[in-house]
């Protein structure tokens, strides 16, 4: 009998680290809280576990059970600072219906979860040529002409390579996120104060809105509405200060470019 | 005339899908959702665009807004099920190319020159084109992250089992 107890402990001990691995992965992906419980749960009952969640701004607190939840085995997991991933949102989202459709076992779930941790992000070339070409089209919608795009491309392009180097070398978010919008701010600000082309001023405005931290911005409203309101707040006030980062950029470069002109002047 | 308004209709398309395109590549989008991105953002943009255009309607940029981002969401909630992609890969980067870079650009342009300006009038006219454009930028994006997350609230089951 106290072997059997042992025993049970042990693969409770194992479905609750995994699990909580799984939340803190898919929170970490920027996932919505909605999502997280939801997914984490349809594994945990696939697993046939009694289970709860606590979604934290930067942990998970997962609690497993076999038959008395007084005696819960309790797992804390710090959230898997991956980057913002739909791929792997999508991929973990699969594998919890797998699991609960195809009543897969705890190895065999873990199996594929380390697969999906392999994931690789989307290449780094092709997203900075793709995500200069989507400011260089943003610019157009808000009535930019041809040279105002080609502005916004390589402002776009110098300034996202500038983030993707910063990020690989481990920098603050919030430093690099300044150092890009002021590096793409002073080069199209090139263009708005020696008037280069005829809507100078919306190339600039549209040089630095690629560093937009939309997925919080979503995320904190979902939040809001199912009332994870911790989350809710703190995926809003990161948004924030990345916008205010993003913004002090775009006003430095802007005036440093200003005080060159006074000066060459 | 209506050859020109449908070229603008079909312009603001086409940059809306190859904006959705780019910035879903920042967010790690699974390639097979990148054309889906693309028609959403499409059809949303062209939707609010037709709004506030005043030859079809007279309707102010918020509501617009609010309309169009609803419509992303209705829509990304039906696509998500054919990708097999949770609803929020497919309406994020739909929603990037409505976002009001201008007015959020402007706002932080009335509030250098306000606190350069220190005369009674001139303060006072930038501080309403603070007001103005901070408060259309900040409802702008209230009404289209609103509007794109109650199709997903409102149809929990298909929005939940996109990714079976």
């Amino acid at each position: 009998m106290t072997c059997n107890k042992a025993l049970d402990e042990s693969v409770l001990r194992e479905t609750a680290a995994f699990l909580s691995e799984y939340a803190s992965l898919l929170s970490g992906c920027g996932a919505t809280c909605i999502r997280i419980e939801k997914n984490t749960r349809r594994l945990a009952d696939a697993f046939r576990v009694g289970f709860d969640i606590s979604i934290m701004p930067t942990h998970v607190y997962v609690s497993v059970w076999d038959d008395n939840p007084a005696e819960a085995v309790v797992t804390v997991r710090k959230t898997i600072a991956c980057g913002i991933s739909f791929n792997l949102n999508a991929k973990l989202s699969r594998l919890s219906w797998e699991v609960s459709d195809n009543s897969l076992g705890l190895a065999a779930a873990t199996e594929r979860f380390e697969q999906i941790r392999k994931t690789k992000s989307t290449g780094k070339w092709e997203t900075l040529f793709l995500t200069s070409l989507a400011n260089a089209s943003f610019c157009r919608l808000f009535g930019g002409d041809e040279i105002a795009m080609l502005i916004v491309f390589i402002s776009t392009l110098a300034g996202y390579r500038l983030k993707q180097i910063m990020l690989e070398d481990k920098r603050d978010i919030r430093l690099t996120f300044l150092c890009a919008s002021f590096f793409s701010a002073a080069l199209s600000a090139g263009g708005h104060i020696f008037n280069i082309g005829s809507t100078p001023e919306i190339a600039l405005g549209t040089s630095v809105l690629y560093l937009i931290p939309g997925v919080p911005y979503i995320n904190s409203v979902s939040d809001l509405i199912y009332r994870h309101y911790l989350c809710c707040i703190s995926r809003f006030l990161d948004s924030i200060v990345l916008t205010v980062c993003l913004s002090a950029g775009l006003c430095a470069g802007r005036y440093a470019l200003t005080w060159i002109k006074m000066v060459l002047a | 005339m209506w050859n020109d308004i449908l070229i603008n209709i079909l312009e603001d398309g086409l940059f809306a899908a190859i904006a959705a395109i780019g910035f879903s590549s920042i967010s790690n989008t699974p390639r097979r959702a990148y054309l889906t991105c693309g028609l959403i953002a499409a059809a949303g943009h062209t939707i609010r665009y037709v709004l506030t255009t005043p030859e079809f309607g007279i309707m102010r940029i918020i509501p617009a807004s609010a309309l169009a981002s609803f419509a992303i969401g209705v829509l990304a909630v039906l696509f998500a099920v054919r990708i097999k992609c949770p609803a929020e890969v497919c309406f994020f980067p739909a929603l990037l190319p409505m976002i009001p870079g201008m007015y959020a650009y402007r706002t932080i342009e009335a509030l250098l020159s306000c606190l350069y300006h220190t005369q009674e009038d001139a303060f006072e006219h930038y501080f309403y084109l603070l007001a103005y454009n901070g408060l259309t930028c900040s409802f702008i994006i209230l009404s289209l992250v609103v509007g794109a997350t109650v199709p997903v609230f409102l149809f929990k089951k298909l929005s939940f089992t996109a990714t079976r």
